[in-house]
């Protein structure tokens, strides 16, 4: 019998009992759905938590520390000698922290970088260039916006956050800050020295801005000075507050950049010999992988078990399709069917409802994932006022999971469809023919 | 043609622990010759469906040999028999046998298109063996919708429909009035006349002198064979 004579047949005979064909298409459906929109949480956690971490760090950098104490210079240079090691970059923490020019006035987060390393790990410029001399700074992208007069008195008020984060903007620096110069005050963030109001006052100038960051939430507030500038103003602040001097030469970050994230693991472990503590993306994200992948396996498995239900009504539904048609089988038989065509034609037909089931199931699970999504994030802001954040998914349906859950639910049905298939070449040729004697 | 030898049957009734044993076929020899029609007569329970289901593979003899056509099939698995029986056996029942949710002319294709045959052919096929049968205005309907003369008729199309050397039914005359059967009769005579078809039937005694070559009986099992010929031949 030809494969395309089975299907006729078997189509013929499913449009005979529509309703039970169907309401078992139904069972698996809703079965197939919720196995994918289950399991399509679990996925959408993952992703969000996968995204969460790749987003403020590099895959290929590794973030350095040691035990008891801060990392020095010699550290540093120990780091460079590292087969695999494309760059270290290193940056001290100021004290110092308001800048100004005219009335505007800005706290940002300075700190002395080595360029020549920034650079060759990967640090862009969004115009200017890099520091040449000691009194020369970069700053960051967001630098400007957050360079603010005062605020007039009562100028937020009544206003919401939202409303307020606006007009704030109104207060911000708005020329090209390029090749200008600016005061940076010599008072320590220390507060428990105190400091005369006429600290003294040093004239850097701006000769780079930083690239816009990747991410629309990201605030580069960074300033980035000599290593110079930072030994002068370590010593004007030393005299302010002699507990510095101790922490002069101790770097407050210290990462290594490797030439791609397939050497991290490598480059950590021989990092780790020497004994520092490594922590890079890719080592967190394998310990969040093995915890993911067993959550999701365990929602999979819950989601299967209603796929497992759904597997019952088709298992009764051949039954029954077999009993109901014994008479034609033992028909088919005497006349030459073999035991072969009958298995597949029955085997084809719980196919068939397992092939629609799990088709709708898909789409369905599709549909509501993108519902749930979409509407979730407006249900919230209704109820609980508050705004979800950003890029916030209930629901992720890759790939992946669409192929698992469609193997799981043709796999059980295909188990569900191979008991009554194999009873039907059972079938007892006279018995079947003397029934209706 | 067929050539049966030493067969002997017994049913086994009831449970495994209980079983209980209940032979009704002993060593039977039947020859049946090509072109042959041979009629199998006897009184009822005597055995000669179980012979005739034995021949059709329907049951699988324990002791004994049948050969068909140069084929020794009791020796064959069921899938074996099952082509076996597609390709060189045609079947008329005594309560024709027709598939209720396919048309007569689907019941006529049917073992075309088990043995794959396609589409073009199919319906050549058909179509002539429905108009052999004088029931081309009826091919749509549903075996509910014809008379019982008409049913077995289409069950004989399907019967001849992979041309068949050899027909096996079981009182095909039986649920058929005496007009039907009449009919039913020359027409059985014609295919052997006209086609050299080897009947082998089970009938009652009346129905066989018009046509059967031959006559075997069963009595309790027990095979007499040849004693109508001379009358029929007479
Ligand atoms: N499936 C079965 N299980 C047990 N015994 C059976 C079975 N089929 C038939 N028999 C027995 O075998 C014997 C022969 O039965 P069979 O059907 O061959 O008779 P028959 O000659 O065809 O009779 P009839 O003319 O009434 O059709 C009977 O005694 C019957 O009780
Ligand atoms: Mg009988």
């Amino acid at each position: 019998m030809k494969f395309k004579d089975k299907h006729r047949f078997v189509r013929s005979n499913m449009k005979k009992n529509r309703t039970r064909v169907w309401m078992t298409i139904l069972a698996s459906t809703i079965g197939c759905a919720f196995l994918i929109m289950l399991a399509s949480v679990g996925f959408a956690i993952h992703k969000t938590a996968i995204d969460d971490v790749m987003s403020y760090r590099m895959m290929n950098e590794i973030q350095i520390q040691k035990e008891n104490s801060m990392l020095e210079e010699n550290d540093v240079k120990k780091l460079e000698q590292i087969k695999g090691v494309k760059a270290v970059t290193r940056k001290k923490y100021t004290p110092a922290n308001q800048l100004s020019i005219d009335e505007y006035n800005t706290y940002a987060d300075v700190k002395s970088a080595h360029m020549p390393s920034e650079e060759k790990a990967g640090f862009e410029l969004e115009k200017g260039r890099l520091p040449q001399s000691k009194n020369e700074i970069v700053i960051g992208y967001h630098f400007a916006e957050n360079l603010r007069k005062d605020a007039p008195k009562n100028f937020l008020e009544g206003l919401s956050e939202e409303e307020a984060q606006k007009k704030m903007k109104e207060l911000s620096y708005k020329g090209d800050l390029l090749n200008k110069t600016i005061t940076y005050h010599m008072k320590t963030d220390n507060q428990n020295v105190k400091v005369d109001e006429q600290a003294k006052t040093l004239e850097v100038k701006i000769v780079g801005i930083g690239k816009k960051p990747t991410k629309e939430w990201a605030m580069d507030n960074y300033v980035f000075i000599t290593e110079d500038l930072y030994k002068e103003v370590f010593s004007i602040l030393g005299e302010q507050d002699p507990e510095l001097e101790a922490a002069e030469n101790n770097y407050s970050e210290v990462n290594v950049y490797t030439a791609s994230a397939d050497e991290v693991k490598a480059v950590s472990e021989k990092i780790e010999k020497l004994d520092y503590l490594t922590y890079s993306v890719v080592s967190e994200l394998k310990e969040l992988n093995i915890y993911f992948t067993l959550f999701k396996a365990g929602l999979i498995f819950i989601g299967a078990i209603a796929v497992l239900i759904a597997s019952i009504g088709i298992f009764n539904t051949m039954t029954m399709a077999v009993t109901e048609r014994s008479q034609d089988i033992g028909i088919m038989k005497a006349i030459g069917a073999t035991p072969k065509t009958i298995k597949r034609i029955f085997l084809l037909e719980s196919g068939y409802i397992g092939l629609w089931g799990v088709g709708l199931g898909t789409i369905l699970a599709y549909v509501i994932s993108y519902g749930v999504n979409f509407a979730l994030p407006i249900i919230i802001e209704q109820f609980i006022n508050e705004k979800p954040p950003e890029d916030f998914i209930l629901s992720y349906i890759p790939w992946s999971l669409t192929v698992i859950s469609v193997t799981i639910c043709m796999g059980v049905t295909l188990l569900s469809g191979w008991r009554p298939a194999a009873k039907a070449t059972t079938v007892d040729v006279l018995k079947a023919l003397r029934r209706d004697v | 043609m067929i050539s049966v030898s030493n067969l002997s049957y017994a049913f086994k009734i009831g449970k495994k622990d209980k079983e209980n044993v209940v032979p009704v076929l002993h060593d039977v020899h039947l020859h049946v010759a090509k072109g042959e029609i041979v009629a199998i007569v006897g009184r009822s329970g005597s055995g000669k469906s179980t012979l005739l289901n034995l021949i059709s593979g329907f049951i699988r003899p324990e002791i004994g040999e049948i050969t068909i056509g140069g084929t020794k099939v009791s020796g064959l698995t069921e899938s074996k028999w099952a082509e076996f029986r597609l390709n060189h056996l045609g079947f008329i029942f005594q309560s024709f046998q027709l598939i209720p949710s396919m048309t007569a002319y689907e019941n006529v294709e049917f073992p075309l298109v088990l043995k794959g045959v396609n589409e073009k052919d199919r319906k050549e096929k058909t179509l002539e063996m429905l108009k052999r049968v004088g029931l081309e205005p009826y091919q749509n309907h549903y075996p509910g919708e014809l008379s019982g003369g008409q049913q077995q008729r289409v069950s004989i199309a399907r019967a001849l429909v992979l041309n068949p050397p050899l027909i096996l039914a079981d009182e095909p005359t039986g649920s058929l009035d005496s007009e039907n059967e009449r009919e039913l009769l020359n027409f059985i005579k014609e295919l052997n006349e006209d086609y050299g078809i080897t009947f082998l039937m089970i009938t009652h005694d009346h129905e066989v002198a018009s046509i059967a070559h031959r006559k075997v009986e069963i009595v309790d099992g027990y095979l007499k064979e040849g004693r109508m010929l001379h009358e029929v031949q007479r």
